[in-house]
C-alpha cells in the first residue's frame, strides 16, 4: 500500500467507488480507497436497488432524475464488460389514506414539472400495473414506468474496474482507524496497514459513518438502523414494478430471473449495528405482502438477510464539506444512497475540484451544518 | 408452532443417532430433526460391510447398522423423532431453530444443547456441459441404485479414486452396469489398497492425472471428452480423447454442511484435509458457542466409525453439561477418545490428524 495520497475515500460500497470514479475522471491523481472488508459488503450489497424518481421535494427529484440519466449509459461510459442489468420496469406506489393520496397529488403535480410522466391510478385502473395486487382499501396510486433497478454487486463493479483501469488504488481488507488532522485540516489516514499522508479523505463509510466521523473530532448525528429484506425461488412472472407502500412500510419487486425480493420497515428494529436476521421479520413480512399480493403466499423463501440504513435525523443524505478542511461527508443516506449514487458521487467531485456543482443548492441544503441551524430537510415521500 | 427440547439433534445420520443414544435413560428430553422420510443417513446407501472395530459394527453391512441405531433410539420413551423435517435456519435474537415439516409446518425450536450432526454434501467439477442429464454425484448413484433399486444407466465412466469412487464403481458393476474406467485427477489412487485391488480385479482401468474436460450430448450424455494432466494440474494439449458413455459419476468429495454453525456464529477455519469450513472445538465436540455441539462429517469429513464417536461423546457430553450424568460420564468419553485416537493412528490417520490438529482447542469451553 502506497504511503502518500491526494484524497483517501473511506468505503467500498456503491458511494465510495463512484466518488472515485469521478474524481480520477477529472483528473484528479492518487486516489486510494479503503474497504475493510470487500466492496459491496455494506449497505450496497444487501439493498433492493430499486431506483426511483417519484419523490416530494425538489432537490431528492434532482438528485434522482440526474442519477437515473446517468444509469442509462452507465454501462457503456465504464466500458464495462458485463451487465449492470439496468432495467426501467417502473415503481407503482399505492395510497391507502386521504392524506397518502392529497400527498400523492402534490407529489405528482411537481413531478411532471419535472417533466417525469408519472400516471395516476385510480383503484380500477391499477390491476393494468400489478395484475395480483388485491384493491381492497386501496384508494389510488402513482406509476412511473421509468423508475426501475440495477444489480449492485454489477454497479460496484463496474465501478471499481473502470477506476482500476484508471489507476485509482482500492485496498481491500483494510480498515481506516484513525484520521491525523493539524490546524483543523486533514494530514493523515490512519489504516490497519499503514499510514497514508494524504489531504482529504472523504467519508463513504456507509452504517458506519459516524464511526469515522468521531476519527476526525467531527460528530455526524447519523445512526444506524436494521433493515431486513428476503428473497423467493424464482417463478413465473407475475408483475413488473417495484411495489412500494408506504401504508404498510414494505417493498416489494419480481427480479429478472423470477425471484421476488421484499422488505418492510419495522420501527423497532434495533439502531445499531447489527446484521443478523430474525424470525420475526419473516412473519411480519409474510403476513402483510401476502395481504396486498395475495399470490405471493406460494412462493418459496430461499434466503433472508439484513443490511443496515445509514439514518440522518430528518432522513436526508448528508453531502458535503465540514469544519476540518479536506474532510467530506456522503453519508446518511437513509435507505435511498444506492439510487442516487451517480449524482452523490459527481457532486462530492465537483466540490473537491471547485468546478461548479450541478445542484449548487446543496451546500446550504444537505450539508453537516444545516442540523446545528436546526434547518432540517422536509422530505414527504419516504418508507 | 413452538417446541421445547433439553437436547436437539440436528441430523439422524450415524453421529446424529449415536448422540441421541448416549441419552437414553438420562430423562433429558430429546429431540431429533431428520430430513429425509428416514433416519440413517448415509448408511442406508451402504450395502458393503464395514471395516474397523468390532465396538463400531465392523463386518456388519452399512444399512444393517443404520437400522441397528434406528430401533435403538426409538424405542426409547425420551427421544422425539420428526421426520421429513429440515432445520432450516438458527436466529440469534429469538435463539431458536426453526424448522420446516413436510414443506407445510413451520416450529419454533427451543432448546439447552444442540448437537449438530448435519453431515456433508457432495462437491461437483467445473467443465464444460457440467449439466447435462446423465451426470450424478457418486451420492446421487448409489440412492437411486441401493435404496431404490434403480439403474442410473449402462455405461458409466467414473471420476474420482477415492474410497467413495471405488465402492460405488464396485457396486455398479454388482449390479450390472458397465463401468468403462475411474478417472484421477491426482498422480495416485485416492482410496483404500484393498478396494482398489478389488475393481482392478474386475477389469475396471483406472487413469491417474487424467480428468474429465467436457461433457458431450444433444439432450442428454453420450460422450466425454478426457484429457491428461501434468504435475500442475494443467491440461495436456494434444492429449484430448472422446469416450462415449451415457452416465458420468463424479465422486469428488464432500464437504461439511456447516451453515447452520455459520449462522451459531461458531469461530470457524477452512481446512482443506476435512473437506472445507469446520468449526473449531474441544475434546468433548463443543464450539466456540457453548451449547452447541459437532459430530459426524460436518466436524470434518471422515467415515461413519469416526461419526459415531464422535456423535457418542457429544450426546454425553450435553449431559453431562445439562447435569444429567451417570457417574461414569467421563469414564465413557475418555474411552471413545481413545477408539477416536486409534482410528487416526498410522498413515491412513495421517491426514485426518494434521486437519484436527488445526481446529481443536484445548480449553474446556
Ligand atoms: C435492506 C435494504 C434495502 C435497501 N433498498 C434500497 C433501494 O431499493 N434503493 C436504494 O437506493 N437504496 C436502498 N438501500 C440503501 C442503500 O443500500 C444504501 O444507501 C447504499 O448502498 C449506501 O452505499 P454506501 O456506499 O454509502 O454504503 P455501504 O454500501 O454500506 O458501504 C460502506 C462501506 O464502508 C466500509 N467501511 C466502514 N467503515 C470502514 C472503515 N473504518 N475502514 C474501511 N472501510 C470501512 C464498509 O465495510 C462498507 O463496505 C437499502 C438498504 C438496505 C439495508
Ligand atoms: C459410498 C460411501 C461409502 C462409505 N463407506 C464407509 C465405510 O465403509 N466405513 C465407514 O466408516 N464410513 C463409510 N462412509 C462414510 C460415512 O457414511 C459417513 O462418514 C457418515 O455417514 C457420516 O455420518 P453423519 O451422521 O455425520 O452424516 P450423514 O450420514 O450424512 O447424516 C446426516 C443426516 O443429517 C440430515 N440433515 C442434514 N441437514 C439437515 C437439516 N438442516 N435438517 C434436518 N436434517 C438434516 C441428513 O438428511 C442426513 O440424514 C462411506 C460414505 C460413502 C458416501
Amino acid at each position: 500500500m502506497k504511503n502518500k495520497a491526494s484524497v483517501v475515500i473511506v468505503g467500498g460500497g456503491i458511494t465510495g467507488v463512484a466518488i472515485a470514479y469521478e474524481l480520477i475522471k477529472r483528473g484528479v491523481k492518487d486516489i486510494i480507497v479503503l474497504e475493510k472488508n470487500t466492496l459491496s459488503s455494506g449497505a450496497t450489497g444487501r439493498c433492493g436497488a430499486g431506483v426511483r424518481q417519484q419523490w416530494g421535494t425538489e432537490m431528492n427529484l434532482k438528485l434522482s432524475i440526474g442519477s437515473v440519466k446517468r444509469f442509462e449509459t452507465l454501462q457503456e461510459e465504464l466500458e464495462y464488460p458485463h451487465d449492470i442489468e439496468f432495467s426501467q420496469t417502473g415503481y407503482f406506489m399505492p395510497a391507502y389514506t386521504e392524506k397518502q393520496v392529497e400527498q400523492f397529488k402534490k407529489n405528482i403535480t411537481l413531478q411532471r414539472k419535472f417533466g417525469l410522466h408519472v400516471e395516476w391510478l385510480e383503484p380500477s385502473d391499477c390491476r393494468k400495473v400489478v395484475p395480483i395486487i388485491d384493491l381492497k382499501g386501496l384508494m389510488a396510486a402513482t406509476y412511473y414506468d421509468k423508475d426501475g433497478h440495477l444489480n449492485p454487486f454489477h454497479t460496484t463493479q463496474a465501478y471499481a474496474m473502470a477506476c482500476r483501469r484508471k489507476g485509482v488504488d482500492i485496498e481491500l481488507f483494510t480498515e481506516l482507524i484513525g484520521i491525523k488532522t493539524e490546524h483543523d485540516s486533514i494530514k493523515a489516514a490512519i489504516t490497519s496497514k499503514g499510514v497514508i499522508e494524504c489531504d482529504s479523505i472523504v467519508n463513504a463509510a456507509g452504517g458506519w459513518s459516524q464511526i469515522v466521523g468521531n476519527m476526525a473530532g467531527v460528530s455526524i448525528p447519523t445512526y444506524s438502523e436494521r433493515h431486513q429484506i428476503l428473497i423467493t425461488e424464482p417463478i413465473e412472472p407475475l408483475f413488473r414494478p417495484m411495489v412500494m407502500s408506504f401504508y404498510h412500510n414494505f417493498y416489494t419487486q419480481q427480479e429478472p430471473n423470477g425471484a421476488i425480493i421484499m422488505g418492510i420497515g419495522d420501527p423497532n428494529e434495533p439502531k445499531e449495528i447489527n446484521v443478523d436476521s430474525t424470525y420475526l421479520f419473516l412473519q411480519k413480512m409474510a403476513s402483510v405482502v401476502t395481504t396486498v399480493l395475495p399470490p405471493l403466499k406460494h412462493a418459496r423463501v430461499v434466503r433472508q438477510w439484513a443490511g443496515m440504513y445509514n439514518m440522518s435525523p430528518d432522513k436526508t443524505p448528508i453531502i458535503g464539506k465540514t469544519q476540518i478542511k479536506g474532510f467530506y461527508l456522503a453519508c446518511g443516506f437513509s435507505g435511498h444512497g444506492f439510487m442516487i449514487s451517480p449524482m452523490t458521487s459527481t457532486l462530492i467531485a465537483q466540490m473537491m475540484t471547485n468546478e461548479p456543482l450541478a445542484i449548487p443548492e446543496i451546500e446550504t441544503k444537505l450539508d453537516l451544518g444545516r442540523f446545528e441551524r436546526g434547518e432540517l430537510f422536509v422530505e414527504p415521500s419516504v418508507v | 408452532m413452538r417446541i421445547d427440547c433439553d437436547v436437539l439433534i440436528i441430523g439422524g445420520g450415524p453421529a446424529g443417532l449415536c448422540a441421541a443414544r448416549s441419552l437414553l435413560g438420562t430423562g433429558l428430553n430429546v429431540l431429533i430433526l431428520e430430513r429425509d422420510p428416514f433416519l440413517g443417513g448415509q448408511l442406508l446407501k451402504q450395502t458393503h460391510m464395514f471395516f474397523g472395530s468390532k465396538e463400531q459394527y465392523a463386518g456388519t453391512r452399512g444399512f444393517e447398522i443404520g437400522q441397528i441405531l434406528t430401533r435403538e433410539v426409538q424405542a426409547s420413551p425420551n427421544v422425539t423423532v420428526m421426520l421429513e423435517t429440515v432445520a432450516s435456519g438458527y436466529y440469534p435474537e429469538e435463539n431458536f431453530i426453526l424448522a420446516l415439516e413436510k414443506e407445510k409446518k413451520l416450529y419454533q425450536i427451543y432448546f439447552k444443547k444442540v448437537i449438530v450432526a448435519t453431515g456433508a454434501s457432495e462437491k461437483s467439477l467445473l467443465f464444460e456441459g457440467n449439466d447435462l442429464p446423465g451426470i450424478y454425484g457418486a451420492g446421487a448413484v448409489q440412492t437411486l441404485m441401493n435404496m431404490y433399486g434403480v439403474m442410473p444407466g449402462q455405461d458409466i465412466i467414473m471420476i474420482g479414486s477415492g474410497n467413495i469412487g471405488l465402492i460405488v464403481s464396485y457396486q455398479l458393476l454388482q449390479a450390472g452396469v458397465k463401468v468403462k474406467a475411474i478417472l484421477e485427477a491426482a498422480p495416485t489412487v485416492g482410496g483404500y489398497f484393498v478396494h482398489a485391488a478389488k475393481v482392478r480385479r474386475m477389469g475396471i482401468p483406472i487413469f491417474t492425472q487424467t480428468t474429465v474436460k467436457r461433457a458431450l450430448g444433444q439432450n442428454a450424455l453420450e460422450a466425454v471428452e478426457i484429457v491428461n494432466l501434468d504435475s500442475k494440474w494443467q491440461y495436456v494439449a494434444g492429449t484430448e480423447r472422446k469416450w462415449s458413455c451415457d452416465t458420468l459419476c463424479l465422486a469428488v468429495g464432500l464437504s461439511p454442511m456447516s451453515e447452520l454453525l455459520w449462522q451459531f456464529q461458531c469461530e470457524m477455519r477452512y481446512v482443506s484435509e476435512l473437506g472445507g469450513y469446520v468449526a473449531k472445538r474441544n475434546a468433548i465436540m463443543q464450539t466456540t458457542h457453548p451449547d452447541v455441539y459437532i459430530a459426524g462429517d460436518v466436524s470434518g469429513v471422515e467415515e461413519a466409525s469416526s461419526a459415531m464417536l464422535e456423535g457418542t461423546i457429544a450426546g454425553f457430553a450435553a449431559a453431562k453439561a445439562l447435569h444429567k450424568m451417570l457417574d461414569s460420564v467421563d469414564q465413557v468419553i475418555q474411552n471413545s477418545q481413545k477408539f477416536l485416537d486409534e482410528m487416526h493412528r498410522g498413515p491412513i490417520g495421517e491426514k485426518i490428524r494434521n486437519g484436527l490438529a488445526k481446529v481443536e482447542v484445548d480449553v474446556c469451553l
